[in-house]
């Protein structure tokens, strides 16, 4: 398994793109907080009829709802981020990756044709690259110290 | 598994040699096969970009360390005591999980509240692969690096990707 090789020949759609949670633009903010509760995720896309208007994010949450001071009864396509970038299932991962490198993303939504189809999170990316190397990251005690600096027992 | 130094036939798993008493443990570990794996095993985390960490006193408020994550553009900050211990991390998936939507007036209330404490860390010399076993296994964005307890560094996932695909870009 040559990573660098994998992450050119690889598709995006080899990661399972998570199913991703929708919110209408007329939504209240309320409405996905407690969605990204619920599911426990970061983020969710405002769509409208399967096509992409806008994400939401933890970083929007905080820098365009909470810091401003609005209420959490504000519509969605007040505080979203409009028309996300986004990457197609047949995209290689590196491609991917430099999208989320470029603008500092941490999730990009998979899309064939303006139809929303999944989710890749930076999360799955990281799980990925640890998945080339499982020896040296599974097999690993739980603390880097080897030796215990005290004597088991009485 | 056959001893190296006497040959000694000895049962898998072995610690010692039933022969020569030889340590056989070394054996186990596993042999990097190219230079990304190397720098994985190998590299420590001084070796990434040290990122000075944001950090906040462990008495001041949610607004306050809003503010500060504002500020500064980032997704977690450290929560530090007197002494300059880390005793917490406060992210934006706190706030999401635990602040939004179920407290009211949050700004006036202490972080310590609502931080995650303790979090999982590792130390300079740590080498990358207990960085990546944190973050995939606990599925932690941010791990804080420290130096006798006192925060110097932190490694986000974008760290992570970052030098890995520039590995894989050299290799």
């Amino acid at each position: 398994m040559d990573l660098a090789r994998n992450l050119k020949t690889e598709t995006v759609a080899r990661l399972h793109p998570s199913q991703p949670c929708t919110v209408l633009p007329t939504q209240p903010v309320a409405d996905a907080v407690k969605l990204m509760r619920e599911k426990r995720v970061g983020c969710v896309l405002v769509c409208e009829q399967r096509r992409i208007v806008g994400i939401f994010t933890e970083r929007d949450l905080v820098r365009r709802v909470l810091s401003q001071a609005k209420p959490l009864t504000t519509p969605m396509h007040e505080c979203m981020t409009p028309d996300p970038v986004t990457v197609h299932p047949k995209d290689s991962i590196s491609s991917a990756i430099k999208h989320m490198q470029k603008g500092g993303y941490r999730h990009l939504p998979v899309v064939i044709d303006d139809r929303l189809v999944g989710m890749l999170s930076v999360k799955r990316i990281v799980h990925y690259l640890v998945e080339h190397f499982p020896t040296m990251v599974y097999n690993l005690p739980p603390h880097p110290q080897p030796n215990q600096p005290q004597r088991e027992g009485a | 598994m056959l001893c190296p130094s006497c040959g000694h036939k000895n049962l898998p798993g072995d610690d010692v040699c039933k022969h020569c008493q030889q340590p056989l443990t070394p054996f186990d570990l596993p042999t990097p096969e190219n230079r990304v794996e190397r720098s994985v095993m190998y590299d420590q985390v001084k070796t990434l970009k040290q990122n000075p960490p944001v950090t906040i006193g462990q008495r001041t408020t949610i607004g306050d360390a809003m503010a500060l994550m504002l500020s500064t553009n980032v997704g977690a900050i450290l929560v530090v005591d007197d002494a300059g211990l880390l005793v917490g991390i406060f992210s934006e998936r706190d706030l999401l999980k635990k602040v939004v939507g179920s407290v009211h007036d949050y700004r006036s209330l202490p972080i310590t509240q609502f931080m995650t404490p303790r979090p999982e860390c590792v130390t300079t010399t740590d080498t990358l692969n207990f960085v990546l076993q944190k973050m995939d296994a606990g599925g932690y964005r941010h791990v804080p690096v420290l130096e006798n307890g006192k925060p110097v560094s932190i490694i986000s996932s974008r760290d992570m990707l970052r030098f890995l695909t520039r590995l894989c870009k050299e290799a």
